[in-house]
């Protein structure tokens, strides 16, 4: 018999583009095998891993439910339509109680022979949540540990593509991955590591405008941003939405990991009140970072996360942990709630996330920015070749100096500055540089208000070897 | 990847989901399936949307829809002279986040889109738009374009 199978917009695009699909079938079975044996992409959706067709599939033969009639077995005859309708549901509340399969449990069989975890601690990971806030050096090992232990949905929030100079470090991410998106290259590390888990990937810049919704999603957030800007956000919208932050940073050899805004304990604005001021604390793209030091820190956020899903020990909240690898030590200083902190404290001022590069210094009022005076790279060249009189400061740091460097320049590093400008002569032009031009700029402030005439180049050295020397490194 | 909708479509969602309140909205999202309807990415261009009873029963109305599945195959035949379809569905979180819950995901389908909006008390609070992908392991949020 010649049967026309009708499918949903829905799935049709699974059937290459077709609206209808006529097989040869004596019973709705035979048309369907028929259907699935073209239509491999079609079979996946429809049918479990049993082999039988999902439960939420309805099948009508003409307008008739197939399940009222014999099912699978019920009988077609010539020009009869054999509908199928995925039934559409869902809603805001989590679905039953996550038990563990058989496959399940043999994967996390070393925690269910623990005590403290043991199936009701792996069924209460797989039921929960936890977003990682970056997928860099200190989100990939904690990224990487969440999912081999079975945290069953983890989220991803980062805007990045892998680069090449990332692989020094982070792990979630491989050669091959190499320009392109670094949450699609997560995720399938993830999934290749646990194909039992959910991971929800955000492609954004976490703002002040989606922090907060973001967050409500998860049980516990953990921050591995590299910036103070994101790291208040980070704190902020914690404390506003009640979730803990396993917290972590690094720079150098050196890490810092707590957790904060757990229940009564203290905020990283309770520790760190005001930010540093901008460029006095280079980034690790600026100050560098040994390879393996988000590992460590990393994989401690990872241990604070689980205990805080699992409920067990004593988690890390009021106190700071500090990692020296160097020295290889690590001390621990106790810290206490304040009292008076603006978001976490007994009145707090701030009920809503901020804005934060605002709070952190980094947007310049026009005004401020016009009193910085600016030349361009092609300027600065031409002073140079024309043998004009002035003085060429770098402000960089003395590893960045070794790196590459503007010819004819003299180096004082910008925290070196205030100790050290006496060192300049005050009669002469005063053109000053670091990298990008951030660093060189609060140089120019600092330098113009102990009356040098000074100028910052912008762009930095960057732009000297994008448009002026190519042989100059980019770092 | 993109939701593309009107401002007058959008408000009839927005309507139908604050008039549920505090139980959940559902409904049909309908226009002309594109030509890579089932690529992560595609942009979808909404021209109809119908509201629908939600026909979860009433124990758990409030976090469940069902959209009945007759209702649904009554608007595909409805449509299917037209080329147009039913490209997406939408629902509400009465008081919950705009995100797909882990039951969303469970009974999702491929290609189409998942429009959720969060109600607060009666007032639409968020609205976000998803697509599942196809290995069904996880939603990926979209924009909404809304336009007019």
């Amino acid at each position: 018999m010649s049967i026309d199978i009708r499918l949903p917009t829905a799935l049709r695009a699974l059937a290459d583009k077709q609206a209808t699909v006529t097989v040869e079938a004596k019973t709705v079975g035979e048309a369907l095998d028929a259907l699935f044996a073209r239509h491999e992409r079609l079979k996946a959706q429809l049918l479990g891993p049993d082999g039988k067709l999902r439960s939420f599939v309805n099948v009508y033969v003409n307008e008739d439910d197939a399940r009222d009639q014999q099912g699978l077995a019920t009988p077609l005859k010539d020009g009869d339509a054999v509908l199928i309708v995925p039934a559409i549901a869902g809603g805001a509340a989590p679905a039953a109680a996550a038990g563990l399969t058989a496959d399940e449990r043999r994967r996390y069989n070393r925690h269910l022979i623990l005590p403290e975890v043991g199936i009701a601690g792996q069924e209460r990971l797989k039921a929960s949540s936890v977003l990682c806030v970056g997928a860099g050096g200190l989100g990939s090992p904690l990224a990487l540990y969440l999912a081999a232990a079975g945290v069953g949905r983890i989220g991803l929030v980062d805007f990045d593509a892998v680069d090449e100079s990332n692989l020094q470090r982070q792990i979630l991410h491989d050669t091959a991955s190499v320009g392109t998106s670094k949450l699609g290259s997560a995720k399938k590390r993830l999934l290749g590591l646990n194909p039992h888990i959910t991971v929800e990937t955000h492609e954004t810049r976490l703002s002040s405008a989606n922090a907060v919704a973001l967050f409500e999603k998860y049980d516990v957030i953990a921050d591995g941003t590299d910036n103070f800007p994101t790291r208040y956000l980070v704190n902020d919208a914690c404390v506003l939405t009640g979730k803990p932050n396993a917290y972590g940073s690094i720079f150098r050899f050196e890490g810092q990991l707590s957790v904060f805004a757990a229940q009564d304990g203290p905020c990283y604005r309770c520790l760190y009140p005001e930010p540093p001021p901008p460029g006095l604390v280079p980034s690790c793209a600026e100050g560098g970072v040994l390879g393996v030091l988000p590992g460590v820190i990393g994989t401690m956020q990872a241990v604070e996360t689980l205990k805080l899903l699992l409920g067990i020990g004593r988690p890390l909240a009021g106190r700071l942990m500090l990692y020296d690898a160097l020295e290889q030590s690590w001390r621990t200083l106790n810290i206490r709630r304040n009292p008076d902190c603006p978001v976490c404290g007994k009145n707090p001022t701030i009920k809503a996330p901020i804005d934060y590069e605002a709070f952190c210094g980094l947007k310049e009022t026009p005004k401020e920015k016009s009193l910085i005076p600016e030349m361009t790279v092609e300027e600065l060249k031409a002073k140079q070749d024309k043998k004009e009189e002035f003085v060429l400061i770098d402000v960089r740091e003395r590893h960045e100096y070794d790196l590459a460097r503007i010819p004819g320049s003299t180096l004082i590093p910008l925290g070196d500055l205030p100790q050290r400008h006496g060192e300049i002569d005050k009669t002469a032009l005063v053109v000053v540089h670091c990298r990008s031009g951030a660093r060189s700029a609060r140089a120019v402030q600092f330098l113009r208000a102990q009356g040098f005439d000074a100028v910052n180049v912008a762009g930095g050295i960057l732009a000297w070897s994008e448009r002026i020397d190519p042989s100059v490194p980019q770092y | 990847m993109s939701l593309e909708v009107t401002r007058a479509l959008e408000s009839l969602v927005v309507e139908a989901c604050e008039k549920a309140h505090p139980n959940e909205a559902c409904g049909l999202l309908i226009g002309s399936p594109p030509g890579d309807f089932d690529a992560p990415g595609r942009a979808l261009v909404v021209d109809e949307v119908r509201p629908l009873p939600n026909g979860w029963d009433s124990s758990a109305k409030t976090n469940r829809y069902l959209i009945d599945p007759l209702d649904l195959a009554r608007v595909e035949t409805e449509l299917a002279a037209s080329g147009r379809g039913v490209v997406g569905f939408f629902h509400s979180h009465p008081d919950a986040p705009a995100w797909p819950s882990p039951f969303d995901l469970m009974m999702a389908w491929p290609c189409v889109s998942y429009w959720i909006l969060r109600v607060d008390g009666g007032k639409a609070a968020d609205s976000r738009s998803w697509q599942r992908s196809e290995d069904g392991r996880s939603f990926v949020e979209e924009p909404i374009h809304l336009e007019g």
